[in-house]
């Protein structure tokens, strides 16, 4: 059964909630998502070192910036899910709001930077660089929103009263397990995108 | 929820040297971008800054996965079914830019990159 | 619950006095339904979803098989004209895919889905709706890749021209092989036939995903009490490992098929050789994923054939901890081989012998489970009864499609073999050899369980027979068709070339395997319409499932059993008095019962315009792009709804004396 009763009874098994161990299975696999289009990116940087240059398009302090904004969000996810553990919803209601509205700046900072780059010419059809970006950064920021998505109906869930503290902290938890995950990865595209091409 | 079950002080004593775990990290992988972002103009060796780069994702990566996720306090099941994916995803990475070499590659048949 | 279905030996004791209650969403749960189609669609019993998998599996199994038989009814004689060269390459494409993702792979989810539960001792899975929502995708993904067949027919009739980004191109059924190498799957080269086999494959995908994640869930959290890991039964282990399996590699497919998509609908350069692209990374990309994908469909069949043998020989299995280890290395190493699908590719030396040593240590746990196997059959009562045939059958038939693999890791010998009918000979072997007749097995097995009764009469001897003749008279000729030269995937072939001879008694070994498989059905048809009650253990068999009633009641157990030992049921008949199983006592509160509900088979609903627009479009046909969205649409709104509303529940009261 799903509900965290039934668990509690299986004291011979793993004790761990079926919610989390499902979320991390899910993040396991997504790790293999992720890195099936890094390497993808990687290869084909390998391949034609010099079929682009995008340091003069990059503008690593707006992606810095960018990259700080979720590293943040993280940090009051974090926050959020000790509120809720502590049953303190207003201060879950604020941590989740923050996330939120970071989680918003760096969609807003994302969509931001690719106008700037199909201004500048590169687009999904230049080329195997302009292909892998958009794919990569492009599928990272559709994982964003949907966190984001998925954070909103919990903020606004938990104005309807029916949000018990102690039932609801492993779907917080859960949530933020996700959230967590979102920006790890963008730490890892950040250096392997952005990063790299700056050295010399 | 089993780990999270009661709500007793001791509970709530270890929410609170939870919260200035992150805090502390939080703090920590700020000062870790600034690095970052100033690395990358020095005029170091490049095999340099590349290692140092890497190394200081990986730590943002794992430590972000150690605390805001909480793997450290948590079964070791959740580290491994984790830990399997992150593995698997890795080898395969290495080894396909192993594999993948310029070499194999007939220019004369591109137009454009 | 369904009246036709399931005819428990004590009347109901529940049913028809419960009400179904309204959800979070404020709507009525489809609870307690006395709609036969309603109950079906909504339910979240792995028992009935499972029952579902399997009808849709054979169903495919036919699908795949007649497509198999025009295949071979083609190649009879040299040049013949029965099918032309496009139908025949969408022939030999439909056929791998629907054998390997509508047949296989349903057939093992049907085991997993009303097994796993009742051998460690649960109710039902960890995440019920989720279960639901892994069946209807499937039958989502199904639908997408079949209506390409309806297209084919509109085509062919004059009914459809194709425009727009594939104008021209008349193949609507995916005709690129079931492995659909770059760069012929780009839009220059082949029509919506390839969108409608990246949109099946991708829905497929995410049933499997889903389905697998919910079985690691169950198996490692909602044991029985004393149902120790090194307790489960074999197949229950080979049911984790395979969802690790499905949950490690899919990605990789899904990553390579989104590229694909994105080549073909926004141009990229993926793929794409002119701007870049390179198609050996396609190749890369889909054996990473394909070649776990080959454990994920064998290592169930290794479970099952784990189960029977030890049942009709009256003994445990023989190493039981080392079979289980073999299973997880297998699936383990089967990360690290892909790349001897990629042999004749020009990978260099260095990576050529890696993947050739790898693949060649594979062979050690696989040989280490066969002898294991035989030393389950030394030394014990054996009866060869149906289920005990086959599986001995699979022993004998699955090794020589082992050893044909074993000369497939030899890069150098690979090099001749590689795109021959010797590579047909060795899948086959393992497949139909392997995976089919250990499948049968556990039909055998398992159908009195599930369906309460008996088999009736001694077809099952006839089956066997004429699927080993079959089989063998198909596939054995095809290792020397290979190294004699003949090429896979050619519609014809001339004469003088010695491969006449070959050819037609591979075709005539063929119609034998159609007509054993037929056979099978007729046999299964006997059961239901003419077979005696089962009883609940008609084989005197070993693992829990056997202690329900067949088929299980909905809740299949009144009270949960604690577990002493292995071979729990065993023990119990024939062990010491400290090794039955005892029961835990849940006071008067009654079972616990999940919620039946709408919101899994709407949001896979979804599936359906999403895959269908996306190949409208690509066809040329209006408003798709619209359409395809609102797929989106309908899957977000259900996923979201189906949080909302709670997972609800009800409780049932057995009676005292029920198991």
């Amino acid at each position: 059964m799903s509900d965290d009763a039934h668990n509690n009874d299986s004291h011979h098994n793993l004790m761990v909630n079926n919610k989390k161990l499902l979320m991390w299975l899910f993040l396991g696999s997504d790790c293999m998502f992720f890195g099936t289009m890094i390497s993808t990116h990687l290869i084909y940087r390998k391949l034609y070192p010099e079929s682009f240059d995008p340091t003069s398009l990059f503008s690593l302090e707006l992606t810095s910036f960018s990259t700080f904004i979720l590293l943040m969000s993280s940090f009051l996810m974090a926050l959020a899910v000790s509120a809720m553990h502590k049953s303190d919803i207003k201060s879950f209601r604020r941590n989740t709001l923050g996330v939120i509205f970071f989680g918003l700046i760096f969609l807003g900072c994302q969509v931001f930077e690719f106008t700037e780059f199909v201004h500048e010419g590169l687009t999904l059809n230049s080329g195997t660089f302009g292909s892998t970006f958009f794919m990569l950064t492009g599928t990272h920021g559709v994982h964003v929103a949907i966190g984001v998505f998925w954070l909103t109906c919990m903020y606004f869930y938990s104005y309807t009263g029916k949000m018990d503290p102690h039932e609801s902290a492993i779907d917080v938890e859960v949530a933020g397990l996700y959230w967590h995950f979102v920006d790890i990865v963008w730490i890892i595209i950040f250096t392997v995108i952005y990063l790299i091409e700056f050295i010399k | 929820m089993s780990e999270t079950l009661s709500t007793s002080h001791a509970d709530h004593s270890g929410e609170e040297q939870k919260y200035h775990a992150f805090i502390n990290l939080a703090l920590v992988l700020a000062a870790i971008t600034g690095i970052e972002l100033v690395l990358v103009y020095l005029p170091i060796n490049g095999t340099f800054i590349f290692a140092t780069l890497v190394s200081l994702s990986l730590f943002k990566f794992f430590s972000v996965i150690a605390w805001f996720m909480h793997l450290l306090y948590d079964k070791l099941i959740l580290t491994l079914a984790f830990g399997t994916g992150l593995s698997i995803a890795s080898g395969t990475v290495v080894a396909l830019m192993f594999i993948m070499d310029r070499g194999f590659v007939d220019f004369e048949a591109i137009s454009a990159f | 619950m369904s009246s036709t279905l399931t005819k428990p030996t004590t009347p109901a004791t529940h049913d028809h006095a419960l009400k179904p209650e309204k959800s979070n969403l404020g709507l009525m749960r489809p609870d307690h339904s006395k709609n036969v189609i309603i109950d079906w669609l909504t339910t979240v019993d792995h028992k009935k979803i499972g029952i579902m998998y399997g009808a849709m599996a054979l169903f495919f199994l036919l699908v795949g098989g007649l497509e198999a038989l025009i295949i071979r009814a083609q190649l009879i004689v040299p040049e013949n004209d029965l099918v032309s060269a496009e139908r025949y390459n969408q022939l030999f494409t439909m056929h791998g895919t629907t054998m390997i993702f509508l047949a296989i792979m349903p057939l093992n989810a049907a085991f997993f889905n009303f097994l796993v539960p009742l051998q460690i001792g649960a109710r039902d899975v960890a995440f019920p709706r989720i279960n639901s929502f892994s069946l209807w995708a499937f039958v989502a993904g199904a639908l997408v890749l079949n209506f390409s067949w309806l297209m084919q027919a509109f085509g062919e009739l004059g009914w459809f021209t194709a425009s727009g980004p594939t104008a021209g191109m008349k193949d609507f059924v995916p005709a690129m092989g079931w492995f659909g190498y770059a760069p012929i799957t780009e839009r220059q080269f082949t029509g919506v036939g390839t969108d409608f086999w990246i949109m099946g494959l991708q829905i497929l995908g995410i049933a499997s995903l889903s389905a697998s994640m919910n079985f690691i869930a169950t198996i490692i959290n909602m044991r029985a009490p004393g149902m120790k890991m090194m307790r489960l039964p074999v197949f229950t282990w080979m049911t984790l490992v395979v969802s690790l399996l499905i949950v490690f590699a899919f990605p990789a497919i899904t990553i390579a098929l989104g590229q694909l998509m994105f080549d073909r609908v926004f141009d990229t350069s993926f793929f794409q050789v002119a701007q870049g692209g390179q198609p050996i990374l396609w190749q890369h990309l889909f054996w990473i994923f394909g070649h776990p994908e080959v454990y994920i469909l064998v290592l169930p069949a290794m479970g099952i054939v784990s189960e029977v043998l030890p049942t009709f020989s009256k003994k445990p299995l023989f190493g039981y901890s080392i079979v289980v280890f073999s299973g997880a290395v297998i699936g383990f190493l089967g990360f690290a081989v892909w790349s001897h699908h990629m042999f004749t590719t020009g990978l260099g030396k260095v990576a050529t012998a890696a993947f050739s040593l790898l693949t060649m240590a594979i062979a050690v746990p696989t040989g280490v489970k066969i002898f294991n196997w035989i030393g389950t059959l030394w030394g014990g009562r054996v009866r060869f009864d149906a289920p005990m045939i086959f599986s001995v059958g699979f022993i004998w038939m699955f090794m020589m499609g082992g050893f044909s693999g074993i000369m497939h890791s030899a890069a150098p010998a690979d090099a001749q073999q590689q795109d021959s009918y010797f590579v047909i000979a060795h899948f086959h072997y393992v497949a139909i050899g392997g995976i089919l007749l250990a499948s049968i097995s556990g039909i055998y097995f398992w159908l009195p369980k599930i369906l309460g009764k008996m088999w009736a009469g001694k077809l099952s001897t006839w089956v066997a027979i004429l699927s080993t003749i079959g089989l063998n008279v198909t596939f054995f000729p095809m290792h020397f068709l290979g190294l004699i030269g003949m090429p896979r995937r050619t519609h014809t072939y001339l004469s003088g070339f010695g491969w006449e001879g070959y050819n037609m008694i591979c075709s005539i070994g063929a119609f034998i395997l159609g007509f054993s498989v037929l056979l099978f059905v007729v046999d299964i048809i006997l059961l239901m319409t003419k077979g005696k009650p089962a009883g609940n253990d008609p084989w005197n068999a070993r693992t829990l499932e056997w202690a329900t009633t067949s088929p299980p009641r909905s809740y299949n157990f009144a009270r949960t059993p604690i577990i002493p030992a292995r071979d729990a049921l065993w023990e119990h008949k024939h062990g010491a008095e400290n090794r039955k199983i005892t029961f835990v006592d849940e006071g008067s509160h009654g079972i616990h019962m999940p919620s039946q509900s709408w919101m899994p088979f709407i949001a896979s609903f979804g599936f359906v315009p999403l895959g269908l627009g996306l190949c409208l479009m690509q066809a040329g046909v209006a408003y798709m792009g619209y359409v395809t969205i609102g797929g989106l649409a309908i899957i977000a709104l259900g996923v979201t709804l189906w949080a909302i509303e709670g997972p609800g529940g009800f409780h049932l009261h057995p009676k005292e004396d029920e198991i």
